[in-house]
């Protein structure tokens, strides 16, 4: 009996691939790897083209950490992966929640009011109130340890990333 | 009441922003590999329409109508929209560093989505309240994210199917979009907004 079969009840990841920048203890800092559009994503981070507001200079922003359990070091490439709920649990804290206080307190301000500045100032305020909630959602997620990338193993010489 | 849900399905599913319009093709066809990138794309997409036709409608009833400057009504937009994609940005960045690095990347690709500027017009040229353009750009970026979601998960099971080599990826693609938007073809007789 053979066991090439798809588990499709297993948890799916979503892959990247990052370099590692900085080792710190037990540590290593990544910077996630992006696919250009003359799809050299491989030699991004040694790309001349690193000022204010480029992909390059975007990506050393959202450089991230990790347990350096394998022994990793500077200048290794690696493939992360997050689990595809922890992606849709990150965009509905992030977007939906700060959304939807928002256009409820609208909502409630139209009714109520009828006029277009209260309307806007309550929009307001319900935009504040969702960011603050999802602050605290975010914590949450965080501490669960749902949102943060996993190592999964070395990226291989024609190994490239999905952003796809 | 019965008007606004009658504007948010119109602008939702019978005057679609990608099927019907003809807006946001390039990340349509783009981010729409994977069902969990669509889902993330889609929702970033709906916060910065929504949020960015506030900020236009404001301009263009504030400044752009009182001082007769409404030949700078694209540029102002676009600046607008720039400006509310790098709030969103710097927003969620401080809200939460871990979620901004896992969905950073969505954000600058949305300052290019002409779907974000097409709705923007589209509800100044329907002189609208501020509540209803409100509404109108929410259900016109949930009608977006629910036909990306759509054609990714359709996406995902035509990389398992077997198509014919010449038709693979892209091609067979397009076909699928089109068969898509003879579908939402159908909602054309529920309203006429």
């Amino acid at each position: 009996m053979t066991h090439d079969t798809v588990d499709f009840g297993a948890p799916t990841l979503v892959e990247g691939t990052a370099r590692v920048v900085a080792v710190d203890g037990d540590r290593v800092w990544l910077v996630p790897e992006q696919t250009t559009s003359c799809g050299s994503c491989a030699s991004s981070g040694a790309c001349g083209a690193k000022g204010i507001g480029t992909t390059a200079s975007r990506l050393e922003a959202r450089r991230f950490p990790l347990d350096n359990e394998a022994g990793l070091i500077i200048g290794e490439r690696v493939v992360v992966g997050i689990r595809e709920t922890a992606l849709l649990k990150a965009s509905l804290t992030a977007y939906a929640l700060p959304l939807t206080t928002m256009l409820v307190a609208g909502g409630v301000a139209q009714s109520i009011a009828g006029s277009d500045g209260v309307t806007m100032a309550s929009m307001a305020a319900g935009l504040a109130l969702g960011l603050l909630a999802a602050r605290l959602g975010a914590g949450r997620l965080f501490s669960r340890g749902e949102i943060a990338p996993k190592f999964l193993r070395r990226a291989g010489v024609g190994e490239s990333c999905h952003i796809d | 009441m019965q008007e606004y849900v009658l504007l948010m399905v119109s602008a939702a599913l019978v005057n679609n922003v990608i099927l019907a319009r003809f807006l946001g093709l390039c990340s349509f066809m783009g981010v729409t590999t994977r069902v969990d990138t669509a889902v993330g794309m889609g929702l970033a997409t709906t916060f910065v329409i929504t949020v960015s036709s506030m900020a236009d409608w404001a301009v263009q009833a504030y400044l752009l109508e009182p001082f007769h400057l409404g030949y700078l009504r694209t540029v102002t937009f676009i600046l607008v929209i720039a400006a509310a994609v790098q709030f969103t940005e710097m927003t969620v960045k401080k809200v939460s560093p871990p979620l901004f690095q896992m969905l950073g990347i969505y954000l600058p690709l949305i300052t290019t989505n002409c779907a974000v500027l097409g709705v923007a017009l589209l509800l100044v040229e329907g002189k609208m309240s501020f509540i209803a353009a409100t509404l109108f750009a929410f259900a016109s970026s949930i009608g977006y994210s629910l036909v990306m979601v759509i054609f990714a998960g359709l996406r995902e099971r035509l990389a398992l199917a077997d198509v014919p080599r010449l038709f693979a990826g892209p091609p067979i693609g397009f076909i699928v979009a089109s068969l898509l938007a003879l579908a939402f073809m159908g909602f054309s007789g529920m309203s006429t907004n």
